[in-house]
């Protein structure tokens, strides 16, 4: 747009010459490989899928700096400034308290609430212990009170400041792939908040296993998962002991005279090694057996926490190890190992072809298309291979082929509900706050983050989100946000879009909310609504909420 | 300027093409257009309900096979103790907490199938829900789910947006395919909101504008269904509905979910399938008998249920309640109390059509010898036996080949589930 002719140039050349795979791209071209984009909507289609959406002025930005180069800072999140955000995030309490903090605050109003019950005359229920699976109800997403509310529990009050910041992070920061990474991997390797233990492990779990690791090698960040205590408490591998163990006595005696005297695990628990395979690495379709199944959890036996319901950290229990001969995937593992062979397992799965392509998929689907071409996938295990793993090569070689630029795959995904809500709200420059609202209206959409049971995480496909009531959900969210009336944000749209007549008005919405992309129907639409309305500021909001809420603003 | 410009419009036009293109919108456009909605009479159909315990239900703490000591044997902790059974045939009996839909049993008309499942053996919650939800177990790719294809394929009757409905903020595998159906959330509150009915109105009516003139691929068909709901709803005032004959709803989204069924269904707007979630059945862990963990969510079950038919009442004679689950769980318990991912397991069906007062289905007994692997309830019913015949006899199908592809449906192995 700066400079038409270079451009045309480009174009031009670039539609005349055969196309020479991506991978060997200069990583510092300032024009995205294909013929087909303008450097706006180049930048327009990067913002929308390496970032949640562009705020105001990002589309030029991004321009003028040169798309791949703004690319290529993003693949190095670690050199973005982000002082801004490090600001902000010193609000967020919930920072500040560690794993054995917040189990102990949970404890505490565990204890609150059994002697609420008892005082009221009720029967006590059965501690909400560790081990009680999947017991409690999701919360109930709009009865959630003000956070200053004295009745709410500290615990309850810094769970929901928790989803918030997830949001928050990912509508503020400037490392806006980095903070994409985290959502995929958290949903990759996903763990559910509401399982006993997990409702505080699952802050260290996003802070001290998922981010430090979310742009670095896979092998690393599986290994990390494996040993995680959330991890290990919501696929029950803690309990997962060789047939005929038991531990030495002081902690047999330390179990029985904690929280809830809980009988002794007896047997192994195949939760954890079937997910494992299934999901974390091969894939469903990774050519594992049951008896494959079997063998892993045999070699993760002994995998265990130390005192879970403190918050302690992984312990492995060589008494309750099984330290037989197995045989994984048809790599032979002799006995007379102990936790070295768990590492030498996650190590041999993270580095099998299947996992590099169920993983490089994944990453095709949720950045090119929900059908992802092959040559996509291709690309990214190629680069896979080449760098061991390197997760920031991976994405690399994503976003430098072929298939990222065209137009077929262009605003060819619709949003998930995190999407679309902290899109919208970087699309009006929002402000949010701490409180768990903004999260709840991501709940409200279908996606309360860190609350998806099955371990699969939330779907990246348009068919699990796309349908009559969600959509009316998100036509609901893009109005009261632009009329200022959504909880947990603030809204000055003067900074956005002008006021002004109909036709000025609609082309600043285009310009501003959808790059350019509103169709004609949704023009006229627009413009009819706000013709008969005097007030200028009411005139926008609608314009503003029928733009985010109507159908472009849900693709990306 | 210009030639980048053009380019991108030519681009953009391409895109539109290819989402044109696809299979499920072209599919849905068939269903474009709505019939008005017939007279009330007509709409006085038969309804098929469908629960899906997601986590795999433990059938065996459910209907019980009291009358078997490897039952007693191979539980010590966690069975259901003979003297808290509420026997049913002196063999198999309900779990206690299950004492709300007892008098169902007794007027005969609720019954259990037992040993029911999938002919593909996976212990995977995904694989093994996926392929009750496609109806096509072993076969991944199925696009479409059973429930979705039957409204395909039955065009006999009027489509409305309220025919297939789920309740939940998601629409499930088993709806989704070419058939319209809703998700819907919370009937209340469905459909845009505004402080003023008038102000309502106009923000509904511009978005359907942007939807029907902007909006490609299943953004297009879903918003159509959408608001054809909303000017349904709109008339139902759903937020002045009373449970009739006192019926004492339980707190929570089952109890939630089934009231609202009930209301659609003496709204007569056309519903012919419901579907919804009940989870919290993954019980590895802590399993309890009589009472804990399995009791409870057994207990909110039990009492939806009564509620549902107490509610509904004479209508409960065109209606079928289905439970089902993705398979069974272990036998023996394991190591904490719990039980592990299983084969067959027992599904419940309860409603004025049903030939009730009966286990049905073959037992294939709990002898290490009669299970599945060793350890495993074999199946001895597959589930599209089951579901076949729901269809068939209770909702009139005639495209079973169709709904069930790969599957030759014989009314020879129906279980019986429907009086003659």
């Amino acid at each position: 747009m700066k400079n038409p002719v270079v451009w045309r140039t480009l174009v031009v050349v670039g539609a005349c010459l055969p196309f020479v795979g991506a991978q060997h791209a200069a990583p510092l071209q300032s024009a995205p490989p294909g013929p087909t984009l303008t450097p706006q909507d180049s930048a327009f289609h990067a913002l929308n899928r390496l970032a949640y959406g562009p705020r105001p002025g990002d589309v030029p930005r991004v321009v003028a700096d040169g798309v791949m180069r703004w690319i290529d800072r993003q693949l190095s999140p670690d050199g973005i400034d982000d002082d801004r955000w490090a600001q902000r995030e010193r609000r967020f309490d919930i920072l500040k308290y560690d794993r054995g903090d917040l189990a102990a605050l949970y404890a505490e109003a565990q204890r609150e609430r059994r002697e609420r019950k008892l005082t009221a005359g009720q029967t006590a229920e059965g501690p909400d212990s560790v081990g009680a699976q999947h017991a409690a109800p999701l919360p109930e997403q709009t009865s959630l009170p003000t956070p200053a509310d004295p009745m709410i529990p500290k615990s309850r009050r810094l769970a929901g400041e928790f989803a918030d910041l997830a949001v928050v992070r990912a509508a503020l920061s400037e490392r806006q792939l980095f903070e994409v990474m985290v959502d995929f991997w958290t949903n990759h390797f996903n763990i559910y908040f509401a399982k006993g233990a997990d409702r505080f492990l699952t802050p260290d779990y996003i802070e001290h296993t998922i981010r430090p690791r979310a742009m670095g090698k896979f092998e690393d960040l599986l290994i990390a998962t494996a040993k995680s205590p959330a991890m290990l408490f919501y696929l029950d591998n803690w309990e997962s002991v060789a047939p005929g163990t038991s531990p030495p006595f002081p902690l047999s005696a330390r179990r029985r005279g904690g929280q809830g005297a809980r009988p002794m695990p007896k047997g192994i628990n195949e939760n954890y090694a079937r997910e494992l395979l299934e999901l974390h690495t091969v894939g469903v379709d990774g050519g594992f057996t049951q008896q494959d199944v079997i063998d892993v959890a045999r070699i993760f036996t002994g995998w265990s926490i130390e005192r879970p319901q403190q918050g302690g950290d992984f312990e492995f229990h060589g008494w309750a190890h099984d330290t037989g001969e197995k045989q994984v995937l048809g790599v032979r593992f002799q006995a007379g190992h102990g936790m070295d062979e768990g590492i030498r397992l996650l190590k041999l799965l993270a580095n099998q072809p299947a996992t590099m392509h169920h993983v490089s998929r994944k990453l095709c689907q949720r950045f090119v298309n929900d059908d992802p071409p092959d040559g996509c996938v291709d690309d990214a295990v190629a680069a896979w291979k080449r760098s061991s793993g390197d997760m920031r090569e991976v994405l690399r070689a994503i976003f430098h082929g072929p298939d990222f630029w065209a137009a077929e795959h262009v605003r060819a995904k619709v949003k998930t509900p995190l999407e679309f809500v902290v899109s919208a709200a970087r699309a009006v420059a929002a402000e949010p706050d701490t409180s768990p609202r903004l999260a709840q209206v991501v709940a409200r959409l279908g996606e309360p983050l860190y609350l998806h049971v099955a371990p699969d995480g939330y779907p990246e496909r348009e068919a699990a989100w796309v349908n009559s009531g969600a959509l009316l959900d998100r036509m609901n969210a893009a109005v009261a946000l632009a009329a200022g009336k959504l909880q947990g944000v603030t809204v000055v749209l003067d900074s956005v879009v002008s006021t002004g007549d109909a036709d000025q008005l609609v082309d600043a919405v285009n310009e501003k909310i959808l790059g350019g992309t509103m169709s004609e129907n949704t023009k006229q639409v627009l413009r009819r609504q706000v013709a008969d309305i005097s007030n200028p500021t009411q005139a926008r909001a609608l314009a503003v909420g029928l733009a985010i809420g109507g159908p472009e603003f849900q693709r990306q | 300027m210009s030639i980048s410009r053009r380019v991108f419009v030519k681009s953009g036009g391409l895109a539109l093409f290819s989402l044109g293109l696809d299979p499920l919108f072209l599919a849905r456009a068939a269903f474009a257009s709505y019939r008005p909605l017939p007279t009330s009479t007509a709409l006085s159909r038969r309804i098929l309900v469908c629960l899906f315990q997601r986590g795999a239900v433990d059938g065996l703490n459910m209907i019980v096979p009291h009358g078997d000591p490897v039952y007693y044997r191979e539980r010590p902790r966690i069975a259901v103790p003979e003297k808290d059974v509420l026997d049913l045939d002196g063999y198999f009996g309900l779990h206690p907490s299950l004492a709300p839909i007892k008098p169902l049993w007794d007027s005969k008309s609720l019954a259990a199938i037992h040993a029911i499942g999938s002919p593909d053996a996976t212990r995977s919650h995904f694989d093994a829900q996926d392929y009750l939800e496609s109806g096509t177990p072993g076969v991944k790719a199925t696009p479409d789910g059973w429930l979705n294809r039957y409204c395909q394929h039955d065009r006999e009757h009027q489509d409305t947006p309220f025919r297939a409905v789920a309740f939940g903020p998601q629409l499930p595998r088993i709806l989704a395919g070419t058939a319209p159906s809703l998700a819907i959330d919370d009937l209340q509150v469905f459909g845009l909101r505004a402080p003023q009915p008038a102000a309502r109105d106009r923000l509904t009516r511009a978005f359907e504008e942007l939807y029907a003139g902007s909006a490609t691929g299943l953004l297009s068909t879903s918003s159509r269904e959408a608001f054809e709901a909303v000017q349904v709803l709109k008339r139902l005032d759903p937020g002045q509905y009373r449970p009739a004959h006192e019926a004492d709803y339980p707190r929570g989204k089952l109890g939630k979910a089934l009231l609202e069924i009930a209301q659609l269904i003496k709204a007569d707007v056309g519903l012919q399938v419901a579907f919804a979630d009940v989870t919290g059945w993954d019980t590895h862990v802590n399993q309890g008998a009589s009472e804990g963990q399995l009791a409870g969510r057994l207990d909110e079950l039990g009492r939806a249920l009564a509620a549902f038919t107490r509610d509904l009442g004479e209508r409960m004679r065109d209606v079928v309640v289905l439970t089902m689950s993705e398979f069974g769980r272990t036998v023996r318990e394991n190591g904490n109390s719990g039980t592990d991912h299983g084969h067959a397991t027992a599904m419940l069906v309860l409603g004025g059509p049903v030939n009730g007062g009966k286990v049905l289905g073959k037992w294939p007994g709990l002898d290490p010898a009669q299970r599945f692997e060793g350890r495993d309830v074999a199946v001895t019913t597959d589930f599209r036996d089951l579901f076949a015949e729901l269809l068939t006899r209770h909702l009139g199908a005639t495209a079973l080949s169709a709904i069930f592809p790969g599957f030759t449906a014989d009314p020879a192995r129906f279980p019986g589930a429907i009086s003659a």
